[in-house]
């Protein structure tokens, strides 16, 4: 629409009051709508599925997803507006975590956040004179290998992810090591695990391996959700990765602001993610500074 | 909200297999084209699109591909039955349903594990599929 001439700026807003409203159970409850009678409701059940199912096909598990859930706490302590930034959570912080939906505690769950984000959009041109330093999309992808999800093979990858990490990297001409940080759509722990190996950062079950030694933490080297993402900011869907993303390259992040001050590099390429329904639609972004 | 407004409505597809299940059958459409046996029941064949459709018992026999334990009840009819277990069963002709794992110790639950049906007559009009080990 932008190139068309069709309009010169679109601006992209998620808002909610999940908390208080009540819309977001009523959404998950109706996806569920024919399972309800064997007790399956919304995403949390569907993702532990997933998550089952990846322990048995690459031996992944919980000792992963600690890594993943700690390692964005430590982010989200530097994020003054997080809701979970000011609660540690030490390796046995997560393993005393109440039992949800087994594979899954808690802590592997997302926030239900009141709030919202926006961004706009517009040409290259156009960002370059306004206020703010400009952002530039400079790749996408997107798979949808979406059906009915109690027939799904993929729930141990890959997933859409994988097609749409390759194609929106092939777009940006750029590789993996290029990438300087990624803010993954992370409703649940096991989406961060899956969507980064299905982009290629790793093998089927080398995920823990990688992770260790806070690799996506402050002071690491592939920093993921620098804000504290879904799991411990607020969720916002798509747009708390991609909102992250965008102040990341505009180096508008204060305290956790990739660079020196987190022992990181400073961003030139950042990698989006956003996902929907049980891993049955993926886009990817990938970010430049403008 | 009770138990009863939670269990299926059949809708003109899904209809000759909730209607199958009170009489303690599991019937699928199989294509009378391509031989396709689907679930979720359609109009259409997902694969050849053909309209043609015959009816065929499953022997009710499987495996379980994934598993969930709940252990927070996400609906307060389901306060009191917590730890449940919910899965998806691959049958062996095909279709994957999602059910309940009854009559199974929890530490003995495991992905691929061989699993027969088991009948659960919840109300005068519904009768559910579960699975328990095989």
């Amino acid at each position: 629409m932008l190139d068309a001439g069709i309009c010169n700026y679109v601006v992209i807003t998620y808002g909610h009051s999940a908390l208080w409203g009540g819309g977001m159970a009523q959404m998950l409850f109706q996806m569920t709508r024919n399972e309800a009678a064997f007790g399956h409701f919304g995403a949390v059940g569907g993702y532990a599925l997933a998550a089952r199912r990846a322990m048995h096909e690459f031996g992944t598990g919980p000792g992963t997803w600690q890594r993943i859930a700690s390692g964005q706490r430590k982010w989200a302590a530097l994020n003054p507006i997080s809701v979970m930034g000011k609660k540690p959570l030490a390796e046995e912080d997560y393993f005393k975590a109440p039992m949800a939906a087994d594979p899954f505690r808690l802590v592997d769950i997302c926030l239900v956040s009141d709030g919202g984000r926006a961004i706009i959009v517009t040409s290259a041109e156009r960002a370059r004179d306004l206020r703010q330093p400009a952002v530039l999309i400079s790749g996408m992808g997107q798979q949808n290998p979406s059906r009915e999800i109690g027939q799904a093979r993929y729930m141990a990858g890959p997933t859409g992810a994988k097609k749409a990490g390759k194609e929106a990297l092939q777009m940006a001409d750029v590789s993996l090591k290029d990438v300087d940080a990624c803010q993954i759509y992370d409703c649940f722990s096991y989406t961060v695990e899956i969507t980064l190996q299905d982009y290629g950062f790793f093998g089927p079950g080398e995920g823990g391996d990688w992770l260790k030694g806070g690799t996506i933490e402050p002071g690491g080297s592939m920093p993921v959700n620098t804000s504290g993402g879904q799991l411990s900011e607020a969720y916002f869907m798509g747009l708390t990765p991609i909102a992250e993303a965008v102040m990341q390259l505009r180096g508008q992040c204060g305290d956790r602001q990739l660079g020196p001050q987190t022992q990181t590099k400073p961003p030139e390429v950042i990698l989006a993610s956003d996902n929907g329904g049980i891993l049955q639609s993926h886009a990817c972004f990938v970010l430049k500074k403008g | 909200m009770t138990y009863n407004d939670l269990t299926p409505t059949p809708d003109a597809d899904s209809k000759p297999f909730w209607e199958g299940c009170r009489n303690h059958e599991l019937l699928f459409q199989k294509c009378a084209e391509c031989g396709e046996i689907r679930w979720p029941p359609g109009i259409l064949c997902p694969r050849c699109h053909s309209q043609e459709v015959e009816m065929v018992q499953s022997g009710g026999k499987g495996t379980i591909y994934s598993y969930v334990i709940y252990h927070q009840p996400f609906h307060p009819e389901f306060a009191d039955k917590v730890p449940y277990v919910v899965a998806i069963v691959e049958l062996e002709e095909g279709p994957m349903l999602i059910t309940n794992i009854v009559e199974c110790p929890h530490e003995s639950l495991a992905c691929d594990m061989p699993v027969q049906v088991h009948w659960d007559d919840v109300s005068e009009e519904c009768t559910l599929p579960k699975f328990r080990p095989a």
